[in-house]
């Protein structure tokens, strides 16, 4: 008998946002020295500026900092005891400046099944969009859930 | 020829290496001495219709397969040669299908579904195997696989010689950098999924680890 997810599946196409987020150049330097992140571009206006940005620039993964402030609703998955954290994937659009305001919108983008050595596991993806003040998308993270019998 | 017969790119979830990332990879492998022909991208639970990757391929001079890898009842399985049909016969995301059902379809689709990491702990063939279960379809098992724990290789080892089965061999990679530490050594010439099966059907292949196939 094939494995049937019993979750709350009216969340598909529903988008939960949260933001503005201020990005200022405290929380890019902060963020630099927690990831050993030197780059001149990354640290340094002047050279941001003569590198053709509008500021200095934030490493891709910053906006995982914003990413728990959106508040997802739980989809009530009937599997499993044990839930916890299964990764990341950010995969960057645009630079984040210093002084860009980002706005972020999540939705689910799917739950599955997968079976490993240590049995059958069910996973929970949420995807969320970042935009700029200027409209661009500046990043797409998604981020696992993992439920475990 | 040398393939690869089961790795994964971003396409699968779990997997951070992109196609053109493992044909670069090759081409440093390549100018190391080693010989490598083709590889088969054996994605989780799916397989890719709409991908094609014949330009990459022919830019970087290696033979792209795909595949697909199921979960099921009874382990992982790779399936080679995946049509139209047989996806429509089996779902490939249910990770309780039968390996049984599975294996007779894709024979009846022209395909050939062979178990994954039979020696792999806790989810192998031999588990389900040492439990009483029987697999009378199974002539072919992946013998060697590169993401192997201690002793996994070896269980698989095991297998196949009190089995008498057929073993192939393949990095099970998910990184660029692990593509093609083991593959599978074949007599006949293979360009497309078909070949391939016609290759594993013909019993002339043996698993290789990556450094025999050097030519320095």
């Amino acid at each position: 008998m094939a494995l049937e997810l019993e979750y709350d599946r009216s969340l598909y196409g529903k988008e939960h946002e949260a933001g503005p987020f201020e990005v200022t150049e405290d929380m890019i330097i902060s963020f630099n020295q927690s990831i050993s992140q030197a780059g001149p571009c990354y640290n340094n206006k002047d050279a941001a500026v003569e590198a053709g940005y509008r500021g200095i620039i934030a490493p891709p993964t910053l906006c995982t900092l914003f990413v728990r402030r959106v508040q997802l609703p739980d989809i009530n998955l009937k599997f499993g005891k044990t839930r916890f954290h299964g990764g990341q994937r950010v995969q960057a659009k645009a630079p984040i400046v210093a002084g860009d305001s980002i706005s972020a919108s999540s939705h689910l983008k799917e739950v599955y099944a997968k079976t490993g050595r240590s049995g059958t596991m069910v996973f929970i993806v949420w995807e969320t969009t970042f935009t700029n003040q200027l409209g661009e998308v500046v990043a797409d993270v998604q981020e696992s859930y993992a439920a475990r019998e | 020829m040398y393939f690869d017969l089961h790795c994964h790119s971003v396409s699968s979830d779990d997997s951070r290496a992109t196609v053109e990332q493992y044909l670069k990879w090759i081409q440093v492998l390549r100018k190391r001495g080693y010989t490598v022909d083709g590889i088969v991208l054996t994605e989780h639970r799916k397989f890719d219709f709409d991908k094609d990757y014949a330009q990459l391929a022919n830019d970087y001079g290696v033979v792209v397969l795909k595949g697909s890898e199921l979960d099921t009842r009874f382990g992982h399985f790779l399936v080679y040669n995946v049509s139209q049909g047989l996806a429509d016969d089996i779902d490939f995301a249910d990770v309780r299908m039968d390996a049984r059902e599975l294996m007779k379809a894709a024979q009846h689709h022209g395909a050939l579904a062979i178990p994954a990491h039979p020696g792999r702990f806790g989810i192998g063939l031999v588990e389900f195997m040492d439990k009483g279960e029987i697999f009378e379809d199974v002539k072919i098992v992946e013998r060697l696989n590169g993401g192997g724990r201690p002793g996994e290789n070896e269980r698989a080892d095991e297998l196949c010689d009190s089995q008498g089965y057929l073993g192939t061999g393949a990095s099970d990679a998910h990184l660029a950098s692990h593509v093609c530490v083991c593959m599978t050594n074949f007599e006949m010439d293979i360009s497309n999924e078909t070949d391939l099966v016609a290759a594993l059907l013909s019993g002339n292949f043996s698993p290789v680890r990556l450094e025999e196939t050097s030519i320095g």
